[in-house]
């Protein structure tokens, strides 16, 4: 082969980055970048690039008069992660933002959970219920807004006309406009598109050997137990990966919300604070205020909580999962 | 593999979209000059006769050689902003008063003040109060349009219905009106179905401000005084309207059932008793339900002098504008007497033809005001409506407007989520208006430094 | 983060998210032994529960069939049908116009943009992604496991912290590209176009490289070897033979995608401006700001509700066709490699 050749006629050190370069003069290698092309080209101009740059316009005043061109940008150091300190609305949106995740990922876990175990045990019928429950889950998410405001209603919404039938509840809450109630109706709502995490666990349930329950019936352990001792460390990797996932969606959680509450363009009275979100205030401060140092700063402050909250989870939850079989 | 051939056949199409494109964007286009408008197409109903003879009038005035582009959007922000910051600004645009003193802080707009001189502007035919909205650091920015003044609105029905003299409805006395409101409202185990009065916090918030002798911001618009004796006083008796319908959240469930602007209102339908509102509510009654009763009333300070709060919107120029002499030339012929006169005519002219009533064009031009009320309006034997027309006419006398502030979005943006939060209970009228005040500050400072 | 506005992220969007699943065990068709009586009290829960996932959708299409002042009446079969928004029924009647002919909100001209740009989109990310994903499976080169790295970490990336650079480079190519710019001759692309709602597509995206390295890693090295001694070039054995066997993978990348952009809401609100480039859920956000309380409209609910149906029904139609696509894509895609 020609490296060979090359590492014999040059005389030196044979090191691991000469290997490492010399398989540049293969035809393969070079084929392999072009074929990666796409992709580096994207990383490098929409992720690696933009990612400096943010950086950079967070430590500037870099707003619409600097792009407009009638403004200097100007470096204004730590300003603008100063002002995310002074600014009330960070911690109202941070808190908003947890509090829907704290509800909306036990819940839906939970939810998906108790559903996947009853498709499970009526076998063939629950491909077909599999189907319906998975139906939500392919609802725009601009329409599962617009039909939290219908259906939460608090005078003619459905969901209190239904609580109103009961004996004991004489007016449901008024889950759209009192702020206590937002985001435990947004929480509800996003409970409702539960298929994609029950179809994971479907799949997972599916997955625990039959003879581990037979072993464990044969030893007398009760219905709790063979689901406390078996299913849940065998479903744990699935438990554990959709966790992780909902958390970042929940804190993500941008279009539902805007649908629902927050107007296009201009400021309205309709706009619950009850129902900010960091992605929304962050949204807003970018794209309708067009503060863009600031708004830079803000993602950037999003980016590390984000990345904080993931890694905590990922700490905080592996010793609890069990993998099963082979595992690197 | 039929993917990979349409996947090729997708690169080769948009390949040649793309250069058919550019071919047909190559062409250069020549000739007469043209006019970018914005902002101008909403906010006036079906129909849009009005604007549709303010633009004839103005066009008639500028000549035959301008082409017009005026995509009817309403105005929006953020797509303001995004012309902005791409550098592709429209010449002329149609925008609500308030915001132009934030734009003009930030640089966005041109001053008019070249302009003025150039096209002779006769500044002195504008009311005193929109001119002053539109003013910011001494130079005008903007030529001011419609205006908006508020009066309240009574339903004689429901308050004979309730037993109340509608004299004590009116703000002058608040302890009469806080009684009339008990009786006016009408509650069905805990549920609202009717409303008493409407104080209609947080829109009309700085107008209660200033019924309690208080200015939500200081006259130069640099200090925000959100958190006055006066606002808190304004906030607390506001909310108690509300809190005697059994709690905000039953008042909202209820009033957001109401269509003021559909033939089953609640002036119809009776389902409210009194509410302070924009001048043109009574031109949508009387196109939808000309035939209901109702009785229009001054916004009163105590003692019963009237009062009322001005908005509007006005005609601006964006700095990088392509055109600023002919949008200066468009703005001033769009805010002209003869204009806003061939408007009135014309909107009397439809009106006799559908035996509607004709319910004024109030504008911010006091001359053209005069004019419509003494040689084109007619109240064509609609008391009610004639009676609002005279109230209104004269309403602009007593007009006050929110002084401009560099900050005025977020002004608005504090005051309302304060009043929400009180609204909800979760914080004291002084605790809510205190954080405002700390919020409205800061972001003044933070403009005006721009 | 091509594909990745935090809006795919929302609760709705976990579908996409679920799917990088990298530890769901191999699904097992076996029969359990539940008890006849047991199974129909399972059954009767489910059907349940099934009602109470139906509802909302049952209720929709009903609401979308009433006139104005019946809509919240929660009758699920509309007393009055005539009266709606879908034909054009009697003239002054409360509805008297169709929802396709209202002029303020061109709800055809949206569903066709989301139509196109979703294809367009979905083929484009699916191919760029595959071409992308092969390389990664089969080539052997230096810097493979750094660069496979760098994009599984793109896919951790939450998309606000490239948005706001992103869009002010859109922003500046409509400066180059527009009136008066440098460029003035090439077709207008920046801001308010539909460039940016698709253009990123075609440079992959990590989720979907994914996805395909995966599935192109068991396919058996022999089948290329093979190819090679016939003389193929490596393109036309990435065309040949990864491809067509890939297709399960590609038809679940490209549905995903295809569902990903009729969901988004954040990136045409960030570049779209005139109201006939929308797509349609930017244009639902129009109708209910334009017609519902909030934004000073009249309560035409009936029309917000007509709207969402025609955002909500091609989904499931497309769901109906590529239903195993869908599943196997969430539970299977990401199987543990």
């Amino acid at each position: 082969m020609a490296t060979t050749a090359v590492n014999a006629t040059r005389p030196g050190p044979p090191t691991r980055a000469r290997a490492w370069f010399s398989r540049f003069r293969e035809r393969e290698t070079w084929f392999a970048y072009a074929f990666i092309l796409p992709w580096a080209f994207g990383f490098v101009v929409l992720t690696a690039g933009p990612m400096i740059a943010s950086f950079y316009f967070s430590l500037t005043n870099y707003g619409v008069e600097q792009i407009g061109g009638f403004a200097e940008t100007e470096y204004v150091g730590a300003e603008n992660y100063s002002r995310l300190l002074d600014d009330g609305k960070i911690p109202l949106a941070l808190k908003n933002t947890f509090i829907y995740t704290g509800m909306m990922v036990p819940a839906t876990m939970v939810v998906a959970l108790a559903l996947a175990s009853i498709l499970l045990r009526i076998g063939r019928a629950g491909d077909f219920f599999r189907t319906v429950f998975y139906l939500p889950q392919i609802t725009p998410p601009v329409a599962v807004g617009i039909l939290i405001l219908v259906l939460f209603n608090g005078s003619y919404g459905v969901v209190n006309r239904a609580l109103e039938a009961l004996p004991f509840i004489e007016q449901g809450p008024f889950w759209t406009t009192d702020p206590s109630w937002i985001k435990p109706s947004l929480a509800i709502m996003s409970v409702w598109a539960v298929g994609g995490t029950m179809v994971i666990y479907l799949a997972a349930l599916r997955g625990v050997p039959q003879h581990l329950y037979e072993a464990a019936a044969m030893d007398g352990a009760s219905a709790f137990r063979r689901f406390k001792d078996v299913t849940l460390p065998m479903i744990s990797p699935a438990l554990f990966f959709t966790f992780i996932i909902l958390t970042i969606a929940g804190l993500n959680t941008f279009t539902e919300v805007y649908t629902a509450y927050f107007g296009a363009g201009s400021t309205g009275a309709e706009e619950p604070e009850a129902a900010l979100m960091y992605a929304i205030y962050l949204f807003r401060q970018a794209f309708q205020f067009f503060n863009m140092g600031y708004a830079a700063a803000m993602a950037w402050l999003f980016f590390v909580i984000v990345m904080a909250v993931t890694l905590l989870n990922i700490l905080g939850t592996r010793r609890f999962v069990f993998y099963q079989g082979a595992q690197r | 593999m039929r993917l990979w051939k349409l996947g090729s056949l997708v690169v080769v199409a948009s390949l040649a979209v793309v250069v058919a494109a550019s071919i047909a964007s190559a062409r250069v286009e020549q000739g007469a000059r043209t006019l970018d408008i914005y902002g101008f197409g909403s906010g006036f109903g079906r129909g849009d006769d009005v604007a549709n003879s303010l633009t004839a009038h103005a066009q008639r005035q500028l000549g035959a050689n301008v082409e017009y582009d005026n995509p009817r959007g309403g105005f929006n922000d953020q797509a303001f902003l995004t012309m902005l910051a791409s550098r592709n600004v429209p010449d002329v645009m149609w925008v609500d008063r308030p915001r132009i003193a934030t734009y003009a802080a930030r640089g966005a707009l041109q001053p008019l003040t070249s302009c003025i001189r150039r096209e002779r502007i006769n500044l002195r035919q504008y009311r005193k109060a929109a001119l002053r909205e539109v003013t910011y650091r001494g130079q005008v920015y903007a030529l001011p349009a419609f205006t908006n003044q508020i009066t309240i609105l009574v339903n004689p029905t429901v308050a004979r219905q309730a037993r109340v003299n509608i004299n004590d409805i009116g703000t002058a006395n608040l302890r009469k009106l806080q009684r009339a409101n008990r009786r006016l409202l009408q509650t069905d185990g805990g549920r609202v179905t009717r409303i008493g009065f409407d104080p209609k916090i947080p829109e009309f918030f700085p107008l209660w401000v200033k019924r309690f002798g208080g200015n939500i911001v200081s006259r130069n618009g640099m200090r925000a005084q959100l958190n006055s004796r006066q606002a808190i006083a304004a906030l607390t008796y506001t909310h108690g309207l509300i809190r005697a319908h059994g709690g905000w959240d039953r008042f909202k469930a209820f009033r957001d059932t109401h269509n003021w602007f559909g033939r089953t209102n609640p002036i119809s339908e009776n389902t409210i008793g009194a509410t302070p509102f924009e001048s043109f509510i009574y031109n949508v009654i009387a196109n939808n339900t000309p035939t209901a009763p109702l009785v229009p009333k001054y916004f009163q300070r105590r003692g019963g002098r009237p009062i009322t709060m001005f908005s509007g919107n006005g005609w601006a120029i964006p700095r990088g504008a392509r055109d600023p002499d002919l949008a200066c030339k468009w703005a001033k012929h769009m805010t002209s007497v003869p204009a806003w006169v061939s408007a009135a005519r014309n909107r009397l002219e439809i009106r006799r033809r559908q035996n509607e009533a004709f319910t004024g064009l109030y504008t911010a031009n006091v001359r053209a005001d005069n004019f419509i009320l003494r040689r084109v309006y007619d109240p064509m034997g609609r008391p009610q409506f004639n009676r609002a027309v005279r109230l209104l006419y004269n309403a602009p006398r007593y007009a006050f407007a929110v002084p401009p502030s560099p900050a005025s979005f977020e002004l608005r943006q504090a005051y309302i989520d304060a009043i929400n939060r009180v609204l909800a209970g979760q914080q004291t009228p002084r605790q809510a208006l205190n954080q405002a005040q700390r919020e409205a500050q800061a972001a003044i400072n933070r403009n005006r430094r721009r | 983060m091509t594909a990745g506005a935090p809006s795919q992220l929302g609760p709705t969007g976990t579908g996409a998210a679920t799917a990088r699943l990298p530890g769901v065990a191999v699904p097992e068709r076996r029969r359990l032994r539940t008890p006849p009586f047991k199974r129909a009290i399972f059954i009767a829960l489910i059907l349940g529960l099934s009602v109470l996932f139906i509802y909302p959708f049952v209720w929709l299409i009903s609401a979308s069939l009433k006139p104005q002042a019946d809509v919240f009446d929660n009758r699920l079969i509309p007393r009055d049908f005539a009266n709606n928004y879908w034909g054009d029924p009697t003239p002054g009647a409360p509805g008297d116009e169709a929802l396709f002919s209202l002029p303020e909100v061109p709800v055809a001209t949206w569903f066709m943009n989301s139509v196109w740009i979703g294809v367009l989109g979905a083929l484009l990310v699916t191919f760029s992604s595959a071409l992308v994903a092969f390389a990664f499976a089969y080539f052997r080169f230096p810097g493979r496991n750094v660069l496979f790295g760098l994009v599984l970490a793109t896919m951790m990336l939450p998309g606000a912290v490239t948005m706001i650079p992103e869009y002010l480079i859109w922003n500046e190519l409509s400066q180059i590209t527009g009136e008066g710019g440098r460029f003035a001759a090439l077709p207008d692309i920046g801001v308010n176009t539909q460039y940016p709602l698709w253009v990123p597509n075609l440079f992959a995206s990590a989720f979907y490289i994914f996805l395909l390295r995966q599935f192109f890693m068991g396919i058996p090295r022999d089948l290329f070897d093979a190819a090679r001694i016939d003389g193929d070039s490596y393109f036309s054995m990435f065309r040949r033979i990864a491809l067509p066997l890939a297709k399960p993978a590609l038809i679940v990348a490209f549905v995903f995608e295809m569902q990903a952009k009729w969901f988004d809401l954040i990136r045409p609100l960030i570049y779209l401006r005139d109201t006939d480039l929308f797509t349609l859920p930017l244009g639902l956000k129009t109708i209910l700001d334009q017609f519902g309380t909030g934004g000073g409209g009249e309560s035409d609910w009936q029309i917000i509700m007509a709207g969402t149906v025609v955002a909500v029904v091609p989904m499931v139609i497309l769901f109906a066709l590529f239903q195993r696509a869908f599943l196997e894509g969430i539970s299977t895609s990401g199987r543990k490699g």
